[in-house]
């Protein structure tokens, strides 16, 4: 149930309200990061945090989301004060390819079938995800891989849910075009709007 | 609504996230223009897509440093005498612990509203956001898709079949929703933060020990307790025994999985 039991020791009481969304945290850290040493040090970073204010987590709110708003700063602090870009043009070129690259190879002989699922199942979703702005990951990663509501993404990204709302459906354009050449013609996705 | 307006709101609405009258036009729009429909079900279609993307788990070894970095950080605290804190400070927390469930006074009547989402529901097109008659799935949706810890009761020999689960707001809070029927009686199982002991308005009945709360608002016969900052609250046309049956049997299923 959703509940608590005040009194108990505290790590144990962490560990079982906390914790439980611990690959949740990693998923996320890893489409933040892209790189699984840096996305393991801002989970763990995240996690201490989380515990040395786990006083101040109120019980009957969402865990997930409070734990997700850590992780999101402590990515970010880290980004800030290794001097990187925070809403990278960086992507950009990355991006550019992955769009000619699907163009590609939906020119090529497999059957759009084979292809869909050559690619959509063998990590396209994810390479796509990978070189997506952070700004439009990620409110992807929290609504449509963590589960998340409008509202919670808003509170954990900080901004109004209007904001969310919009950059989710640029992101999901954006992802769409990637992936739509070769899954349109199976009938996976739409025209682009 | 029209094709424009649909459109304008469709994300939204493939997401759960329109109010109940909203939705509820939505989907009339959606029955009747095959153009939207098939928009929709696209749109769902790729929602589908991205959720089902193969799901990392994180690694053991990680798991373990910080588990470790934990329970040690946790056992140095312990350690540390209360007179570190500020002595102020602590008499704050240990008042605001004391205060708080007084103060924090309740908006009235929850029940009625949980009595409202259940008619709303039975409207949708789609009542229950996930369809499954499995608990174990009902359960592990909740945990995945909100992160709550839900237990399951199951109804099937009284006849009353699981239909599925969706994600309501009460009180502006996140709150369990699982919805079940007999024949064509919709039963509806809230859990919810509580908001404070006031809540609950109705005549207080024991059943097998236990007392709860009884109601009947707008022709439905309600049944709701508190209970560790939970409120759960039953909706439903079927009558007083057979809902505090229900309630006695949630009660059950919450006690056992709680000692596993």
């Amino acid at each position: 149930m959703i509940g608590w039991r005040p009194g108990r020791d505290r790590s144990r009481e962490f560990e079982e309200v906390a914790l439980v969304h611990l690959d949740a945290l990693y998923r996320s850290a890893l489409r933040l990061t892209r790189n699984r040493a840096e996305a393991e040090d801002v989970v763990q970073d995240t996690c201490l945090r989380a515990f040395r204010s786990f006083h101040r987590f109120n019980p009957g709110t969402n865990c997930r989301a409070w734990l997700f708003t850590i992780l999101r700063n402590t990515f970010l602090n880290r980004v800030r004060g290794a001097g990187r870009e925070l809403y990278e043009g960086d992507a950009g070129s990355a991006w550019d390819a992955l769009v000619e690259r699907a163009s590609d190879r939906a020119g090529g002989g497999a059957t759009p079938e084979e292809q869909f699922l050559e690619t959509a199942l063998h990590g396209d979703v994810d390479r796509a995800l990978r070189a997506l702005p952070l700004a439009f990951r990620e409110p992807i990663v929290l609504v449509d891989l963590e589960g998340l509501s409008y509202r919670e993404a808003a509170e954990v990204l900080g901004c109004p849910v209007g904001t969310v709302m919009s950059r989710l459906s640029r992101g999901r354009r954006l992802l769409r075009r990637a992936l739509g050449d070769f899954a349109r013609e199976h009938g996976y996705v739409g025209e682009p709007e | 609504m029209n094709c424009d307006t649909f459109l304008a709101c469709m994300h939204p609405y493939v997401d759960g996230e329109l109010g109940v009258s909203d939705t509820v036009a939505a989907d009339t729009h959606a029955a009747e223009c095959p153009r939207c429909r098939s928009v929709t079900a696209r749109e769902r279609a790729f929602r589908q897509l991205l959720r089902s993307q193969p799901r990392e788990t994180a690694p053991p070894e990680l798991r373990r440093r910080i588990v470790t970095r934990i329970r040690r950080s946790s056992r140095a605290a312990a350690l540390r005498p209360w007179l570190a804190l500020p002595a102020a400070a602590a008499v704050a927390a240990l008042l605001a612990v004391t205060l708080l469930p007084l103060t924090e006074r309740p908006a009235r009547g929850v029940v009625a509203e949980l009595v409202d989402k259940h008619i709303a529901f039975a409207q949708l097109e789609r009542p229950a956001e996930f369809v499954s008659a499995d608990r174990r799935a009902v359960g592990a949706w909740f945990l995945e898709r909100a992160g709550l810890s839900v237990s399951v009761p199951d109804y099937s020999p009284a006849g009353i079949r699981l239909v599925g689960a969706r994600i309501a707001d009460v009180r502006g809070r996140r709150a369990a929703y699982i919805l079940y029927e007999k024949g064509r009686t919709l039963l509806s199982v809230f859990v919810a933060p509580a908001s404070g002991e006031g809540d609950l308005v109705g005549a207080r009945v024991t059943y097998r020990g236990q007392v709860y709360v009884t109601r009947v608002q707008k022709g439905y016969r309600t049944v709701a307790w508190t209970e560790g900052g939970v409120v759960f609250g039953l909706v439903s046309m079927l009558d007083d025994e057979a809902l505090l049956e229900c309630a006695d049997r949630l009660r059950d299923e919450r006690a056992r999985q709680t000692r596993l």
